[in-house]
């Protein structure tokens, strides 16, 4: 399957003088995937990030954004179609938190109501209330301002997000929340992003694919499971002894979530020969309200697929999607399972988790 | 006691002479004070772009800034005759010093962060000026025009030697004469409106962040 390509850099390079601070730097970034640049201080992250945007102009390569290469675009127009989040929040302190969302609104001229509309959207999205609109930056704390540098990059509602350390200055405790909220956001919103941290078990947790920088150069580049398992000896070092146990500990298990499970309505009979049926052992029976009932063993219907309501048997205790992968085999293990459901207290039933997929990312399965 | 009383029945007989002339006095500083703003910002706006070369204009500026009042008045009498007009320039010289090197400061001294940030969500140059660096300058040219206020009145003192006709001319009459309640008249008026201007500054800059920060 080709998926589409969001951003592609193609050898780019950058040079200060006769230091080359960027150094052939090669990959693409998926439509939809969340793509994390890592590697120790000064190896190159910020720059590479803001070629993207031409925040800093590329000393050679070319440098694709949805398949234009940005020497042909208007660098005001290319900045405009990408969220950026900066590494030192640089909200502005002398606009308000609702001026502050909305000011790419605002520099394309959009209506006032739209931009208050927009500023009252997003900051519900990032979990703030209503009434912090009318504060000044200097009134939050430096999470807070985090959050609203990440509405800020919102606002125009761009395909491609530039995230450059967007967690940093907050208390490991407030970082994994708001690694967890972006994940929840990245599921409804589904953004294209490069994400830049210099924090390996951030970079576990949120990226699709990681690459690490070192003076410059793209050394390794993978998913997660990949990188752990590279032979690289830099790589090796960095990202530290015991990182295959940390990624089973990090990796959310909404990455090995299963949504494309068999179902059933609660008052019709399942219907067998469906393809899906293949390789699962349960039907999960839906109700009216699309919650989800229980399920029933596929070896325990009649033979024409119907059912009575008794033979349901109610999920197990669910987990909520936040958890690692290592604690949802836990809980399987615990519960003597090869499941678990996947319930979000907000938006409820979200899919399920199986053994065998978590063993598949030993495996390296993608994703 | 009886000095006092005396000095306000002075007062109250040449009112009419110190309303003209303090009209007089506060047309010309205001003029001195707008004209040395309109020019030194955008300058100073100019050269913030070219820290180095910004030196040179820095540099000139400041040595206009030492020539003492009365040597630059008679400098420019031969040029521009008796009047307001050689002490309106005069008062546009002393202020480009102070005006153009908060404008240089407080532009250079914008939070990088704020630039960058406004930069990558697509501002264009002069958004970026105008959204981003003069409100966030904006303290810092406010107290530059707050302090070159206060010198102009003062300043304007000096006219009278060239003919302004402002308030310092009850000042210099009461030096010439000696006479002490001439020179009150002309001094109190000018403290007054010193402190005045620095205070309807002091307002207009709250109502202008208020401005821009809504614009
Ligand atoms: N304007 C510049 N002139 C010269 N060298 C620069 C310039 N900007 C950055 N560098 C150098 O380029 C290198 C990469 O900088 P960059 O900001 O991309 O690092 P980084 O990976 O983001 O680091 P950190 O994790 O500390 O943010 C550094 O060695 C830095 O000193
Ligand atoms: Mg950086």
């Amino acid at each position: 399957m080709t998926r589409e390509i969001s951003v592609e850099l193609q050898k780019v390079s950058k040079l200060y003088g006769q230091d080359k601070v960027v150094d052939e730097v090669s990959f693409t970034v998926e439509k939809g995937e969340v793509f994390v640049m890592i590697g120790p201080s000064g190896c190159g992250k910020t720059t590479t990030l803001k070629m993207i945007n031409q925040l800093i102009p590329h000393s050679s390569g070319n440098i694709l954004v949805n398949g234009t290469d940005v020497a042909e675009l208007d660098v005001v127009e290319l900045r405009r179609s990408i969220g950026y989040v900066i590494q030192y929040i640089g909200l502005l302190p002398h606009l308000t938190i609702q001026e502050n969302i909305a000011f790419v609104l605002k520099l394309t001229k959009h209506p006032k109501k739209m931009q208050k509309d927009r500023a009252e959207e997003l900051i519900e999205t990032v979990g703030l209330p209503l009434n912090y609109l009318n504060r000044y930056p200097r009134e939050l704390s430096g999470g807070q301002q985090q959050r609203v540098g990440v509405a800020r990059a919102l606002a125009a509602n761009p395909d491609i997000l530039l995230m450059d350390e967007p967690f940093g200055a907050v208390d490991p405790l407030t970082r994994e929340q708001l690694q967890n909220e972006l994940l929840r956001l990245q599921e409804s919103i589904q953004k294209t992003i490069v994400f830049v941290t210099h924090d390996m078990q951030e970079a576990f947790k949120v990226g699709n694919r990681i690459g690490i920088l070192r003076q410059g150069k793209l050394v390794c580049l993978g998913t997660p499971m990949e990188i752990v398992k590279s032979d690289d000896e830099f790589v090796k070092n960095f990202i530290g002894q015991g990182a295959l146990f940390e990624v089973f500990d990090t990796i959310p298990v909404t990455r090995v979530l299963q949504k494309d499970f068999p179902t059933a309505r609660y008052d019709q009979k399942v219907d067998l020969q469906a393809e899906e049926l293949e390789d699962w052992e349960n039907v999960f029976i839906i109700d009216s309200d699309d919650s989800c009932k229980g399920y029933i063993p596929l070896s325990s219907l009649n033979s024409d697929g119907s059912y009575t309501a008794d033979q349901i048997i109610p999920l197990p205790k669910a987990s909520s999607p936040d958890i690692s992968v290592k604690l949802a085999v836990q809980e399987m293990l615990w519960g003597g399972r090869t499941w678990l459901p996947i319930v979000d207290e907000k938006s409820g039933f979200k899919g399920i988790v199986q053994f065998r997929s978590c063993a598949g990312l030993v495996a390296g399965d993608r994703r | 006691m009886e000095g006092v009383i005396g000095f306000f029945q002075y007062f109250w007989d040449i009112r009419e002479m110190v309303f003209v002339l303090t009209v007089r006095h506060a047309w010309m500083a205001l003029a001195g004070v707008a004209l040395g703003t309109l020019t030194a910002v955008p300058i100073g706006i100019l050269i913030s772009r070219k820290p180095r070369a910004g030196n040179v204009v820095i540099d000139l500026a400041g040595m206009l800034y030492t020539i003492p009042s009365l040597a630059l008045l008679g400098f420019l009498l031969p040029f521009m005759g008796l009047g307001w007009l050689p002490t309106i320039t005069a008062l546009v010289i002393y202020s480009w010093l102070p005006v153009l090197r908060n404008t240089v400061t407080g532009i250079l001294g914008v939070d990088p962060a704020a630039k960058e940030a406004a930069k990558g969500m697509g501002a264009t140059p002069y958004q970026l000026l105008i959204n981003v660096e003069l409100p966030m300058a904006l303290p810092v040219i406010m107290a530059a025009i707050r302090t070159v206020a206060v010198l102009t009145v003062g300043i304007t003192v000096m006219g009278a030697l060239v003919g302004a006709r402002g308030l310092g001319e009850l000042i210099f009459q009461g030096i010439s004469m000696m006479n002490n309640w001439t020179i009150l008249a002309g001094t109190i008026p000018v403290s007054i409106m010193a402190l005045l201007f620095d205070y309807l500054l002091g307002r207009l800059e709250r109502r202008l962040k208020v401005v821009t920060s809504s614009a």
